[in-house]
């Protein structure tokens, strides 16, 4: 896009370039899978290296305790990102597969004492056998009757979370659970658990990165673009449909652990269709198709939610109509469309300068 | 036989698409099969790609009987083919959609893919030098880094050939290659069919240009109404009285 | 308590429930029949008809008809204004932008209402004498007919107009083919827009009626929208006959459930019927003419 706006080399395009770069830097790439090729970039030093940093020099327990959450949402965000913004199918039943991995660790660490860096393991281990038990028929559906299917099943998830209060403690909810703790180390304080979720989170977005520049990647695209075309090269439709279900929903087991050796609680309220919506929001809101962008989307709306939980009974009001102007003035993702707009301007700004010189 | 279709039938709600069509194909020749709108071609070559089941009768591919497969099974036993709407993928660059028609010859599963373990790479990299290739063969290597979206009509026609292509196919179908295109780019089209038939290729192809499939093809079939009108050399076929009534029905 | 005797029973309870996820579907068809749009704020229609008469008739005294006719005005109102100015932006968007659109217009006005009218499940007076009468055995309450009359009204009316106006024929097109009935020269958008109004109106009128059976609180639309629609894929997507069987179908089916399982399971029966319609036979019972097009 940038070459074919600027028509001809000036010393001020050094300058617009520069500052390109560096926003760059900032701003998901709407076109991140245009360079699937390369490993490891600037950009993704930067991001390492922001994330890494970022805690220590802003200790405010408020701020890390805002990115524990945005990093679980994180997680999640990337699951629901390779099924919806590579694969193209959509599915509002995220919740589910993130109370059912929390579940498992909870009614494993508080009934059977199971530590939990091995419930960590079985949560992703459970919401991958369910996904795969209800992905088989469900998943041959498209569009609103596959996100209705997946909501569906979200919804059955909670009237049997409620109606089984022996295992799960019904509305209540389980309490107490152990912090997540490894080989003795115990993640109790807010940075601790910091680097733990977004450590798990760079291990699976390296996992996805690796998905994406592999055959797996343009089989999910192909899905996306055109299934009689896919199935035409050898692509096994269903299988991969299933796969990236699978992995999905196994990602948002991860998170659903990690969510409840962080709170130490786990209630049904939690895993409701507002948090379905919610990821949805991060995936849409961070532009399909790019990895970094959910879990940019994902930090942004836990941020918001918690700016707006001061407003009290007017936070659910306004987050209503937040996400509806996000919908219609970014449907294409924020970062894209700040991209499209700020390379419009750039390029703008130095024509109107041109055309001023030559009326002078 | 390579492929032979036998005695296939299908209906579409009382309308009959096939009656009872019997064709052969054989190695390395160029077939092509011809008719008016609506004779049920292109239904014919669903039924062989699998995206459709016969009603009745049965496809033998190799001397298996592939009646009742799913296309990416079809596909994996080394039946290509295009289509007559074009179904390539505009989310992905040229290379990528020819690096697409190599999955199932690329190695990895998911795990082995997520983890991008050697062996994976190793594959990955003989593809990418191969997929280059291929569009060199078809005139996009110039392209090969730009989105299929942004291609024109003509190069979008190649990209779907290469991309079949690309699963190094024994036969290929291909639904109507130069509709839509100029005179020079279908020229160009026919050059490249030739050259695959040399290079050992069996093609089976639905074409409206007649000058195309004489230049090419080995053999002709002609259907009309799902049924089989004649089957033979082309010079015959164009001389049949049947065809000709079909093709220009007198007053 | 055995089964057979409070079988009539549940069966006149599941009937009146039908009637409602009737009504309900009903909103969701006449939206499909002319957009291809599924508005998950459907059942926030109904809780808005039932909490603003509610609040019509308590609140400002006016008498009963005239509450709830301004109630129905309000919400189709609202209805339009949810096209305008959520929809009609969003006319070119993909379809997880319009579902997360009208999911988000849903929380809106439900969260909204919470705001407005309070948190409290209300009930409305019934229309007319309290005293249930009795058939046989069962009791039926005066209100439970009153639901059936209105969807069978409701019905008809539909039938009347997307098949006996050059509206309703307008409206199926620019459904089924766009493009078609663009090039015809019929405005999609305002069929649209009118399609908000009539579904808004049809589910205004659905709280009405139910309003004075069961509690309608602030959060209870999202629910019965969802039945609605559920209703409305199992009789036959984008039939209103279909929305009409599936309903009392469901209504009847989650009713007798509560003899065999917990009543706490009530609510997921609608959703296991969801998937098991859409695993066996997504076209619903009487088949749907939209099944096959390209966007499902």
């Amino acid at each position: 896009m940038v070459d074919q706006v600027h028509k001809e080399f000036r010393r001020r395009d050094l300058l617009y370039s520069g500052a390109l770069w560096l926003l760059s830097l900032i701003i998901p790439d709407p076109q991140l899978h245009y360079r699937r090729e390369y490993r490891f970039r600037k950009r993704d030093l930067f991001y390492l290296l922001t994330i890494l940093l970022l805690p220590l020099i802003w200790s405010d327990p408020h701020f890390h305790h805002i990115m524990v959450l945005g990093g679980i949402h994180g997680i999640l965000a990337l699951g629901l990102t390779l099924f919806l913004g590579y694969a193209g199918q959509i599915s509002l039943g995220q919740a589910a597969f993130f109370g059912i991995g929390a579940y498992t660790t909870a009614v494993l660490t508080t009934r059977y004492g199971l530590p939990s860096f091995l419930a960590f393991w079985a949560s992703a281990l459970t919401a991958f056998l369910f996904a795969y038990l209800i992905g088989r028929p469900i998943l041959k559906l498209k569009g609103y009757f596959l996100a209705l299917a997946t909501l569906g099943f979200g919804e059955i998830f909670l009237v049997m979370v409620r109606e089984s209060p022996r295992l799960t403690g019904g509305v209540i909810g389980i309490f107490d659970i152990p912090f997540f703790s490894f080989a003795g180390f115990i993640f109790d304080t807010y940075l601790k658990q910091y680097y733990l979720i977004w450590g798990v989170l760079m291990g699976l977005v390296l996992f996805s990165k690796n998905l994406i520049r592999s055959k797996m990647g343009r089989a999910f695209l192909a899905v996306a673009a055109s299934e009689d075309g896919a199935s035409a090269v050898g692509i096994d439709v269903s299988r991969i449909k299933l796969g990236v279900f699978v992995i999905g929903a196994a990602f948002a087991g991860l998170a659903g652990s990690l969510f409840a050796s962080v709170m130490s609680t786990a209630n049904p309220e939690t895993f409701s269709l507002n948090l379905s919506v919610l990821i949805v929001m991060m995936v849409i809101l961070g532009g399909m198709g790019n990895l970094y962008g959910p879990i940019a989307g994902a930090i942004f709306l836990t941020y918001l939610i918690d700016e707006l939980s001061r407003y009290q009974e007017y936070s659910l009001p306004i987050y209503g109509v937040i996400l509806i102007l996000l919908l219609i003035f970014f449907p294409d993702g924020i970062g894209t469309r700040l991209r499209i707009r700020l390379i419009y301007l750039i390029s703008y700004w130095g024509r109107k300068r041109r055309r001023e010189k030559v009326e002078l | 036989m390579f492929l032979s279709v036998e005695e296939i039938v299908k209906h579409y709600d009382g309308v009959m698409a096939l009656n009872r069509i019997s064709l052969q194909v054989r190695k390395g020749t160029v077939k092509g099969l011809m008719g008016p709108n609506g004779a049920g071609k292109s239904t014919l070559f669903h039924l062989i790609s699998g995206m459709e089941r016969p009603d009745s009768g049965k496809i033998f591919f190799k001397k298996r009987d592939i009646t009742g497969l799913q296309t990416y099974e079809i596909s994996r036993l080394g039946v290509g083919r295009t289509f007559q709407t074009l179904q390539i993928f505009g989310n992905m660059t040229v290379v990528e959609n020819v690096l697409t028609g190599m999955h199932s010859r690329i190695r990895g599963g998911f795990l082995s893919s997520g983890l991008y373990l050697p062996q994976i790479k190793k594959s990955e990299e003989i593809a990418i030098k191969e997929a280059k290739e291929i569009l060199e063969l078809l005139g996009l290597f110039g392209r090969w880094k730009w989105f299929a979206s942004q291609l024109s009509y003509g190069e979008q026609r190649r990209l779907e050939i290469a991309r079949g292509l690309a699963a190094k196919p024994d036969l290929l179908l291909l639904d109507e290659p130069a509709a839509g295109l100029t005179y020079p780019e279908a020229k160009q089209l026919a050059q490249t069919l030739s050259r695959l038939k040399e290079a050992g290729l069996t093609l089976f192809l639905i074409e409206h240009h007649m000058g195309m499939v004489m230049e090419i093809a080995d053999e002709v079939a002609v259907l009309n109404n799902g049924e089989l009108l004649a089957e033979g050399p082309p010079d015959m076929v164009k001389k049949d009285p049947g065809v000709i009534e079909a093709y220009a029905p007198r007053r | 308590m055995d089964i057979i005797q409070i079988l009539p029973q549940l069966l006149s309870t599941g009937i009146t429930f039908g009637a409602i996820y009737a009504l309900v579907g009903l909103g969701f068809v006449t939206i499909a029949r002319a957009s291809q749009i599924i508005n998950f704020a459907q059942g926030e229609f109904v809780m808005l008809g039932g909490m603003i008469t509610f609040f019509l008739l308590n609140k400002i005294h006016l008498p009963y008809p005239l509450a709830a006719l301004f109630a129905i005005l309000i919400v189709v109102i609202i209805g339009f204004l949810l096209h305008l100015l959520v929809i009609y932006p969003l006319r070119k968007a993909s379809l997880p932008i319009l579902l997360m659109a009208t999911l988000g217009a849903s929380l809106f006005l439900s969260s909204a209402s919470a705001l407005l009218f309070g948190t409290l499940p209300k009930a409305l007076p019934p229309f007319s004498a309290r005293a249930p009468f009795e058939i046989g055995n069962i009791s039926v309450s005066p209100q439970s007919l009153w639901v059936l009359v209105a969807a069978f009204l409701t019905l008809f009316s539909l039938y009347l107009l997307s098949h006996r106006t050059l509206l309703g024929k307008a409206m199926e097109a620019s459904s089924t083919d766009p493009l078609g009935a663009d090039l015809t020269g019929i405005s999609r958008n305002l069929m649209i827009f009118l399609a908000f109004g009539v579904s808004a109106g049809i589910g205004s009128v659905a709280g009405i009626f139910i309003t004075p059976i069961f509690y309608v609180s602030y959060h209870s639309g999202i629910l019965i929208g969802l039945k609605g629609f559920i209703a409305a894929v199992l009789g036959g997507w984008g039939k209103h006959n279909g929305a009409i069987l599936g309903g009392f179908a469901l209504g009847v089916l989650e009713s007798l459930s509560v003899a065999f399982i917990p009543s706490g399971y009530k609510d997921a029966i609608a959703f296991i019927v969801l998937l098991l319609i859409l695993y066996i036979r997504p076209k619903g019972i009487l088949g749907s003419p939209f099944i096959d097009s390209r966007r499902w």
